[in-house]
């Protein structure tokens, strides 16, 4: 709904207003630390990035955090989480038979080596929700959107009607994730659809004009759809729209919202998938 | 409602019974009344002056071009003037009630004959109204315009006090008050959203408009409902004397007026209409996506205008006016219709009153194209229904009592959106509706004491009542929704009141001079659910309620005014103050859309403005301009916003300069240009970033810390006009209008976005709305 709002009134933007590039000096702020990762129930290696936050104008990937402890805990169990990779440092992955279980809560909790920003402890918590489940999907084109078309991946399942679910959508061609930063990912509530079957609703959409992650006939495409929390859900739409600025309807810019404690930016999340396949025909 | 009456009347009997004397001893007192219209078209002049040379005061005409002056029996020289017109003199001896008719014939363009300048042109000087503004029509239609079309919100962006919000968008702060405190009223229906296509347009077609008057600050008691100003335009009654035909045709927009005369003299009627084809414009684009697009907009303004007989004065006035957008996967249309009817009648010939039913409503739609499972609508509405009593008791020349009672229900559907078509997968999610009734009372005196002083007082009362059916949600202190209480129809379950004193105080040193002081305190209790910094058609108002308080203001101004050269030079300077209780903004990331909570997402606070305004005006008969300068400030302090520390308001531009001027330099030639400053808008900027799932977000400063570059633009227009013979009634002029001559790509949003090369990079990219933008329009009358 709100994604149809904001493509309506971008197009009719584009076709008024100029961009240019402008150089701009800005003042520097205090070193917070930033935490990128998440788990889910299937079974599988799932890593924690940790990194410092820098000017704006860093212009260099993110200084990463080394030698933290990080463990993971459901409240009774606990466990570790090593740098693993010699050469990535400030990712922190588990062991490769892990898996969450629906319905528990997960927190992760850092140790650093060296104090950011007047500490040495930070965590954040996420309750895994459970997701429904994915009967089918189909790949569908719509060659007059865009300018060479544009692939929905079309939904076929049933919404449970008694709470209030909220959804992120990954997709895989070949089994490559082509969803592969955050802001490929869709996000959707179930404000519209609570307690429907979902007949065909798209939850993707895929620029048929970029090649590097656009579909063919003969490719297998899975869609992996995931239980989230609310608080993820905000997390994503606020870093999606970050940074971007549009008088008719941004609101004025704020810090995007995430649950790390003691000043810490970024989200630990835990979430469960449901996943299906289709050949594009 | 007590308290009113116990003073009213004993005012009213004080002011106007004479002491207890012998009937011979006193003077007997008659009264002079009558209404004043143009010769050339029968339309009723408003604020025409009525001066008495001998007692060197008058009285001016109201809305209707009503007048009533009660002075003692003798010889007088009356002048009836007034701007643009010749001035007429009537010589009277008065011994008995006189009704004086007056039609005032417009100067000629090539004045041969002395015009005789009436005193009363220094009205800026003599009047105790402060803080107002009348905008001439002749004037805005020579302001340069943006896409051929000029309107009056444009207008008075330029007059001191007045910034705009953001570039083309016709969202306006006054004082440093926000774009929802502004009361917009067309024949006295509130017109709620007074854009078309966003803002680049108003829903004012200047060709239906007679008179618009702009109050800044000592708004007086008949007005209520908003903060920070009153712009009250007022459409033409219709040529009752002859058919006349006016219209443009430009590259963006075309317009045409109709309006003549049904029952010479009795009836009239004028109908207005406007539509764009930018559409055709899309047509054109590189864009391929956009070619099929529709984009226009319509406005038709219709009025019937029927004098009964002396004292009744029948009208009939409407708008209707449409934005349409729609593309391969999206449609959306908005727009108001208002409509009024009113009854003037004259009681006696010192009491006027003036009887107004008023429908306005403003409606939305969203959806998807119709006819899939996916097909979606969104729809909202706002609709108004009101009742006004307007009374003007002319007492004596030196005690004009104004008093009346007011009141509107409003019925709010805030959004109701689902999927059309049987197989739809979507359910129908509705925020629910909402009513509410607002009440005025008023009553207000202006009294003459000497030859220097005139005192303006009054009080307006004004009460708010929610009403069901309607649904309350009830918050803890971290703004969660607890549970909800619902009430059945009919109920009033919420109320709040105000009293608003407006007071004013002229001296006048002389004719050329004055200070004024003006004090008032107005409420509102209707506000807008805008986040943006430029107002969308999705907006949404949102009444007080049990969670919501009303925005309150008290506004103070001092100011003095000084003429020069026979009243060609007008000069003012002003300073305000004004503080706001209740003011709400809203919380980080709100959901402002289709949210039946919306309630949870504000927060409120305090506000304060403070200024200064320069304005210099000059009218001679072939240059006329002004220049204004505004330095000001506006601050918020909201207790979960920034901290809890004050910050500025969106529009708060310390300078803000705008110098207007035109100049006809041969009989047929005119030009016009307006240069434009403005200190650049308060904005939040990052001052560090963080990598989170491969994007870099912008970590950001405390809120509106920083300012974009400065604001400037030069506007020019000439205009050839087809030759001046009084014969001819086809009349025909062109005008070339440019935007922004010297192509400054002034900033209207910066993005931070990452480069696509190597997501590393960051930098900083200003979007501009317009470069250099001609256009011709070519317009004809007769």
């Amino acid at each position: 709904m709100k994604r149809l709002i904001y493509s309506t009134l971008l197009i009719f933007l584009m076709a008024s207003s100029c961009t240019e590039r402008i150089d701009l000096t800005l003042d520097e702020t205090y070193t917070r630390l930033v935490v990128d990762g998440g788990i889910s129930n299937d079974t599988a290696s799932y890593q924690v990035s940790l990194t410092k936050t820098a000017d704006y104008f860093y212009n260099e990937p993110a200084p990463r955090v080394v030698d933290a402890t990080v463990r993971l805990s459901d409240g009774i169990n606990s466990y570790a989480l090593h740098e693993t990779d010699p050469s990535v440092s400030g990712i922190y992955e588990t062991d490769s038979t892990f898996s969450g279980i629906i319905g528990e809560t997960y927190t992760l909790d850092i140790d650093l080596s060296e104090p950011i920003d007047g500490e040495t402890n930070y965590s954040a918590s996420c309750r895994m929700m459970k997701v429904a489940r994915l009967d089918s999907i189909q790949l569908v084109l719509q060659p007059d959107w865009g300018t060479d078309g544009v692939w929905e991946i079309r939904v076929f399942a049933q919404e449970p009607g008694d709470e209030v679910n909220y959804y992120m959508f990954h997709y895989f061609r070949n089994d490559t994730l082509m969803t592969d930063s955050i802001w490929k990912v869709a996000v959707s509530d179930d404000k519209y659809i609570n307690g429907n079957y979902i007949n065909g609703l798209a939850a993707v959409y895929i620029n048929n004009a970029n090649f590097w992650e656009t579909v063919h006939p003969g490719d297998k495409v899975t869609l992996r759809m995931s239980g989230i929390t609310r608080e993820y859900y905000d997390f994503i739409n606020q870093v999606k729209i970050s940074g971007i600025n549009i008088p008719f309807f941004t609101g004025p810019p704020a810090n995007v919202q995430g649950n790390v404690n003691n000043g810490g930016i970024g989200f630990f999340a835990a979430y469960s998938n449901s996943w299906a396949s289709a050949i594009v025909k | 409602m007590k308290f009113f009456f116990l003073t009213f009347f004993p005012l009213l009997y004080l002011l106007s019974s004479s002491p207890v004397m012998a009937d011979e001893d006193l003077p007997k007192k008659w009264t002079i009344s009558g209404t004043i219209r143009d010769a050339s078209n029968g339309e009723d002049l408003t604020g025409a002056t009525v001066f008495v040379t001998e007692l060197k005061s008058g009285t001016v005409s109201d809305f209707y071009g009503n007048y009533s002056m009660t002075l003692p029996e003798g010889h007088y020289t009356i002048q009836y003037s007034f701007v643009g017109f010749r001035t007429i003199q009537k010589k009277v001896f008065l011994d008995n009630n006189t009704v004086i008719h007056i039609e005032l014939s417009p100067a000629a363009e090539t004045l041969n004959e002395v015009e005789v300048m009436s005193d009363q042109a220094n009205k800026n000087v003599a009047r105790p109204e402060m803080s107002t503004f009348k905008m001439d029509i002749k004037t805005i239609k020579s302001i340069p315009s943006l896409m051929g079309e000029v309107d009056i919100i444009k207008a008075i962006q330029l007059l001191p006090g007045v910034q705009s919000v953001s570039e083309g968008g016709s969202g306006f702060s006054v004082r440093g008050g926000a774009p929802d405190q502004n009361l917009i009223l067309l024949d006295e229906s509130t017109v709620y959203n007074a854009s078309h296509l966003m803002g680049f347009f108003s829903v004012f077609n200047n060709d239906a408009i007679k008179d618009v008057k702009l109050y800044k600050g000592d708004i007086p008691p008949i007005y209520g409902g908003r903060l920070s100003s009153v712009l009250d335009v007022r459409m033409k009654e219709g040529n009752s004397k002859r058919f006349e035909v006016t219209g443009g045709i430009g590259i963006i927009a075309s317009r045409l007026t109709v309006e003549g005369p049904i029952w010479k003299d009795r009836i009239s009627f004028i109908v207005s209409g406007r539509r764009t084809y930018a559409d055709l414009f899309l047509a054109l684009s590189s864009e391929e996506a956009l070619r099929d697009n529709k984009l226009y907009f319509y406005d038709l303004n219709a009025k019937v205008n029927y004098r009964i007989d002396e004292n009744n004065h029948l009208f009939v006035s409407g708008y209707f006016g449409r934005d349409v957008f729609k593309n391969d996967f999206a449609k959306m249309s908005w727009g108001n219709s208002t409509g009024t009817i009113r009854w003037n009648h004259l009681f006696s010939k010192k009491l006027f009153a003036n009887f107004t039913f008023v429908y306005s409503d403003y409606r939305y739609m969203l959806g998807t194209p119709e006819g899939t499972t996916t097909s979606f609508e969104w729809n909202s509405n706002l609709r108004d229904l009101g009742l006004k009593g307007d009374f003007s008791y002319y007492i004596n020349t030196n005690n004009t009592l104004r008093f009346g009672i007011s009141g509107t229900y409003h019925m709010i559907s805030p959004g109701v959106a689902g999927g059309t078509g049987s197989e739809s997968s979507y359910t129908e999610v509705k925020v629910p509706d909402n009513y509410s009734l607002e009440t005025g009372i008023y009553a207000g005196n202006e009294q003459k004491v000497g030859e220097h002083w005139t005192f303006k007082y009054g009080l307006r009362f004004s009460l708010f009542q929610n009403i069901g059916p309607g649904t309350v949600y009830n918050f803890d202190s971290l703004y969660n929704p607890i549970d909800s209480t619902v009430y059945p129809s009919g109920q009033f379950y919420n109320t709040y009141y105000g009293i608003e004193p407006r007071i004013g105080i002229l001296y006048t040193f002389n004719e050329k001079s004055s200070v004024k002081v003006s004090y008032s305190r107005t409420n509102q209790y209707l506000q807008l659910a805008q986040n943006s910094t430029a107002g969308t058609p999705l907006d949404i108002w949102f009444p007080a309620s049990p969670n919501v308080k009303p925005q309150v203001a008290d506004q103070g101004a001092v100011g003095y005014f000084r003429n020069f050269r026979r009243n060609t030079i007008e000069t003012s300077v002003e300073v305000y103050y004004k503080h706001m209780n209740h003011v709400i903004d809203f919380k980080d990331f709100a959901q402002l859309l289709l949210n039946d909570k919306l309630e949870g997402e504000i927060r409120e606070g305090k506000g304060w403005s403070y200024g200064a305004e320069f304005l210099v005006r000059l009218s001679e008969k072939k240059f006329g301009g002004w220049v204004s300068y505004t330095l000001s400030k506006s601050m918020r302090q909201i207790p979960e916003i920034n901290n809890g520390d004050p910050y500025p308001a969106p529009y708060d531009k310390p300078n803000n300069i705008a110098i207007v001027a035109n100049y006809q330099f041969l009989p047929r030639w005119s030009v016009s240009a307006n240069w434009v400053y403005a200190t650049g808008n308060p904005v939040t900027f990052p001052t560090g970033r963080a990598e989170i799932g491969g994007k870099v977000i912008p970590i950001y400063s405390d809120r509106n810390a920083y300012r974009y570059q400065d604001y400037h633009r030069l506007d020019l227009s000439v205009t050839f006009s087809s030759k001046v013979n009084e014969k001819k009634r086809f009349k025909w002029d062109i005008n070339l209008s440019i935007y922004n001559v010297y192509d400054r790509h002034n900033t209207w949003s910066i993005n931070f976005v990452q480069d696509e090369e190597d997501p590393n990079v960051t930098y900083a990219e200003k979007i501009y709305l317009f470069g250099i933008v001609p256009s011709v329009t070519f317009n004809f009358h007769f």
